[in-house]
């Protein structure tokens, strides 16, 4: 795949029809991979394709001027169609490369497995259902169940269903809806103090850092409600009950947007559980409208469309 | 080396309970996962074993990411200012390591330059520091280009080096010296445990890996301020987001906020990161409205700025921003890609 | 350059030793110099610091309504007069909008004085040209009303002050005055007139360069917008104005005022701390792409 995304990338370039190429190249830790940002065409031959490819990259989309060609993979380019249905991204100044993906892997998880932290590693191989982990001469195997990110075991859509250039087959994802939702299901079992109770401690980690907002593809709003000081919405100070509110409004504001691509929760530094909270409010969107944000690029954005019939018995 | 005692990793809960008479103790502690400073929970030392550093830095300990300035009152058209009451509880922070402890030591120089920060103060006069040196750094450490080395001790009051099972514990200020003449289940140092000692400084210096080149950087940065060229593609894929900042343990911006509810209301400070975009906006325009002067800002406050008025880069190579950012945006490539010419 | 005291050794006057903590003062009086910008004449409650508090002019203090937050204010009234306290307040944003709702009697809170002064020693002697833009006379009045409350010590004053429309002059009781005052030359000007102005139409920088004050043994007082201090500044140069004959004072977002909070720094300079009045020759690497 990578040697068919270089030529093509370079091909883009050569025919004048982008301005930047937006990719993955390898990172400056061990077993990370960075985004690539470029106006140049050599940089093409820096591009990766492995499974550690994490970023969404469509985030970078609304804020560049020009035409671009963009790595995703199967979450990513819904977001795309996303901020195509909020017109914050043009269908014709955007060349879709689509990655059909595998899954990508939790270092955190082969840290715990293997007992080592990843410098330690030398090697991280997958071969179909299984994941090889080479350290100190010795290699351990683990089923690939155990070791890609929650919510890539449910995915729904590992190929790109929107994309101007395909790298390869199709791919199959495990589909394991249950196992991708495993921290949501032990909540829903919870009892509403329970629950909040366990979302006081999480959020009294909270630094407000804003890492999930910003790396957000769908939090395009120049200016936040956060940022606002008439009226103040919410202080900036870090209290887990501001912290709380800021999550909830967030969510609600990208309800309808929100892929569950899940890079608000890994890129928490503070591990707080954020997916938990998009995944319940993208089951909650499913089950009220029927409706899979990034599925239909003509479809009007959920809940900025108004259709003057619309049932309106929910306003009491 | 008659400073010197050791003691054996398994007894250092009992030096813990110890000194928790006199102290609050501090450890790192995971909660989540997540490595940060708490108050010892009275039983586990794993934390000997970590080679990571927490992701929270000890800055938290003195410059919390949030705190209450003083309360007031409403009264009619009045109020009634609450100063805060600083109490002086003695604090322990047992396993600081030297890029942690020589931040703090940098970090002191603005809180104590021309105005005295109270708050600051008072906890860094509260506190004494017991200092743990690295044995394995990560991929992400920089500090020997900082010279800083991972077995340093100025910046703290007493000094742990693992020599295996044991730790050597050498005292550096008077009030660690103190600590040590007092403590329990402490040894004599053998001969032999002078040679690990002076092995176990040695060897974690040659272990760092990534280096920068830090000769000149003020000039350097300089010389490339104006070149925006360079800034945006440097900065094209931050996300402007806190974590570099906030988790740096140098970073010390601060924000501060009032709250009135009824009659009853505070001012608080706590983190910001010139990162935001909305750090510097001022009614009529934003001076780093635009990304790549907010990330050039960033760089050149550590490596330029703060050594043109403190003599000293506010950088410890601690490694945080690299391995923390979403992104993977490293300062040390940036760097690294400067124009070498001065 | 000489002049600019080193704050670290300025008579401090601290809440309980507290630089954080805000002393309380009351409103006595409120004048609307504008729609949008009003003076305050404030007292502290505390007879003590009644008595004791100096200041030089430049300096500038933090108010706040406790509860809402806090703002930065330069102290207008001159330090050469005084009895109470005055600082204009423009209608901006959370803490001014609501500095506009108070009435006399109400109390704010005060922190300062904080920053450096106007080099008055370099100064001495010499022939001052001020020019001032909008609400940026307010700096410029405590340092008009201290010069003419010295008038020996120096030679000339030019006073160029514009804004945009007659009803934006700030401080008209003071032009009035100033405009009557023999030793002073009092230009003013406003970018557009309106039916009842029968005075100068001009935008400030045009002024200058009409007026054209000589750059010899003067020194060049600024405060506006930025959009007048660019075009301020090299018009001063062609006059034959050095970086050094040029002072101004900055104004940038500010919480702590004391070079803590990192906010308001120019390069490795705090506007807070090292500031808010600097010469051209010392800002003039930074200000181009920071300010």
């Amino acid at each position: 795949m990578e040697q068919k995304l270089r030529h093509e990338a370079k091909a883009l370039f050569e025919h004048g029809r982008v301005d930047y190429i937006i990719g993955f190249e390898p990172g400056s830790l061990k077993f990370a991979t960075t985004p690539l940002i470029t106006r140049n065409k050599d940089d093409v031959e820096r591009l990766v394709i492995n499974p550690f490819i994490v970023n969404n990259l469509s985030l970078y989309l609304p804020r560049i001027e020009g035409r671009v060609g963009i790595v995703v993979k199967g979450c990513d380019s819904r977001s795309i169609v996303s901020l195509i249905q909020d017109n914050k991204v043009d269908r014709e100044n955007v060349v879709i490369i689509a990655v059909p993906c595998q899954g990508l892997i939790d270092l955190n998880k082969i840290e715990s497995l293997a007992g080592k932290d990843r410098d330690e590693l030398e090697d991280i191989t997958r071969h179909g259902d299984k994941v090889t982990v080479a350290s100190d001469g010795a290699k351990k195997v683990f089923p690939a169940t155990e070791v890609l990110f929650d919510k890539c075991l449910g995915c729904e859509f590992p190929t790109p269903q929107e994309y101007d250039v395909l790298l390869d087959e199709p791919a199959t994802s495990f589909a394991d809806k249950e196992a991708s939702q495993k921290k949501l299901e032990e909540l829903e079992k919870m009892t509403p103090e329970q629950r909040w109770q366990f979302w006081e401690k999480e959020f009294s980690r909270c630094i407000r850092c804003y890492a999930c907002r910003n790396v957000c593809p769908v939090c395009f709003c120049e200016r936040c409600f956060v940022e606002e000081s008439e009226p103040q919405w919410v202080l900036p100070v870090p209290r887990w009950q501001d912290n709380l509110i800021f999550q909830i409004i967030r969510n609600i504001h990208v309800a309808g947007r929100c892929t569950d691509c899940g890079e608000c929760e890994r890129a928490c530094p503070m591990g707080i559980p954020l997916r938990s909270l998009t995944r319940k409010m993208y089951e909650l969107v499913g089950e009220l409208f029927q409706y899979k944000a990034g599925t239909d690029k003509e479809a009007a954005p959920l809940l900025t469309a108004y259709e003057f019939d619309e049932a309106n018995d929910f306003i009491r | 080396m008659s400073n010197s005692r050791k003691i054996n990793k398994k007894d250092i809960g009992r030096l813990l309970s110890q000194w928790s008479q006199e102290f609050t103790v501090f450890v790192p502690s995971r909660e989540n996962g997540i490595a940060m400073w708490a108050k010892w929970d009275g039983k586990d030392t794993s934390f000997l074993d970590w080679y990571r550093n927490t992701v929270v830095p000890a800055k938290a300990c003195f410059l919390p990411s949030q705190e209450k300035m003083f309360s007031f009152q409403k009264q009619s058209a009045g109020y009634n200012v609450e100063p805060p009451s600083m109490n002086g509880q003695q604090r322990l922070l047992f396993g600081i390591r030297p890029c942690d402890a020589r931040a703090l030591a940098l970090i002191d120089m603005t809180f104590k330059d021309t105005y005295e920060d109270p708050y600051y103060i008072s906890k860094r006069n509260n506190t004494i520091l017991v200092g743990l040196g690295c044995t394995n750094p990560c991929d992400s450490c920089f500090c020997v280009s900082l010279k800083i080395s991972p077995s340093e001790s100025n910046d703290v009051d007493l000094m742990l080096t693992d020599i295996g099972d044991q730790l050597c514990l050498e005292a550096v200020t008077d009030k660690g010296k103190r600590l040590m003449e007092n403590a329990q289940g402490l040894e004599e140092v053998a001969k032999t445990d002078e040679t690990k000692l002076v092995k176990a400084k040695e060897a974690p210096f040659w272990k760092v890996s990534r280096r920068i080149n830090t000769e000149n950087i003020k000039e350097r940065l300089l010389s490339s301020f104006d070149d925006k060229e360079y800034w945006e593609k440097v900065a094209a894929k931050c996300v402007s987001c806190g974590v570099c900042t906030f988790l740096c343990p140098t970073c010390h911006c601060f924000d501060i906020n009032d709250e009135l509810t009824k009659k009853q209301g505070a001012r608080f400070r706590s983190w910001d990161s010139c990162s935001f975009s909305t750090y510097t906006k001022m009614p009529m325009e934003n001076p780093r409205e635009e990304k790549w002067h907010r990330v050039r800002q960033k760089v050149c406050h550590k490596y330029e700025f703060y050594p043109m008025n403190f003599g000293a880069i506010a950088c410890t190579g601690c490694g945080r921003c690299i391995r923390l950012c979403p992104v993977n945006w490293d300062i040390t490539q940036v760097l690294s890609k400067l124009p070498a010419k001065v | 350059m000489k002049g600019m005291t080193d704050i670290s050794r300025r008579k401090k006057f601290l809440a309980q030793g507290n630089v954080y903590l805000p002393h309380i003062a009351v409103i006595e009086k409120i004048i609307e110099e504008t729609p949008t910008v009003r003076t305050l004449h404030f007292n502290f409650k505390d007879e003590k610091l009644r008595k004791e508090f100096t200041f030089e002019s430049g300096q500038f203090a933090e108010l706040s309504i406790l509860g809402t937050g806090e703002a930065t204010f330069c102290i207008t009234s001159s330090p050469t007069r005084n009895g109470h306290l005055e600082c204009a307040v423009n209608k901006v944003g959370k803490v001014t909008n609501a500095l506009h709702r108070l009435g006399v009697g109400t109390e704010i809170g005060f922190r300062g004085p904080f920053g450096n002064s106007f080099p008055f020693d370099f100064m001495q002697g010499k022939n001052l040209v001020f020019v001032g833009g909008g609400i940026g006379l307010a700096p410029l009045r405590s340092v008009i009303w201290n010069v003419l409350d010295n008038r020996a010590q120096y030679k000339n004053i030019q006073l160029i002050y514009g804004a945009r429309t007659p009803t934006d002059l700030c401080f008209k009781y003071d032009l009035d005055t100033w405009g009557k005052d023999k030793t002073v030359n009092m230009v003013t000007t406003v970018d557009r007139g309106d039916k009842d102005w029968t005075g100068r139409v001009g935008l400030v920088p045009h002024v200058l360069e009409q007026v054209a004050p000589s750059a010899q043994n003067a020194v060049a007082i600024v405060c506006g917008p930025p959009i007048m201090i660019r075009f301020t500044f090299p018009a001063l140069a062609k006059l034959g104005f050095t970086p050094e004959q040029i002072v101004t004072t900055l104004e940038k977002r500010m919480k702590c005022g004391i070079g803590k909070c990192g906010r308001c720094n120019i390069g490795n300079i705090y506007v807070c701390r090292d500031g808010p009045v600097f010469t051209y020759a010392q800002i003039k690497n930074f200000i181009s792409s920071e300010y």
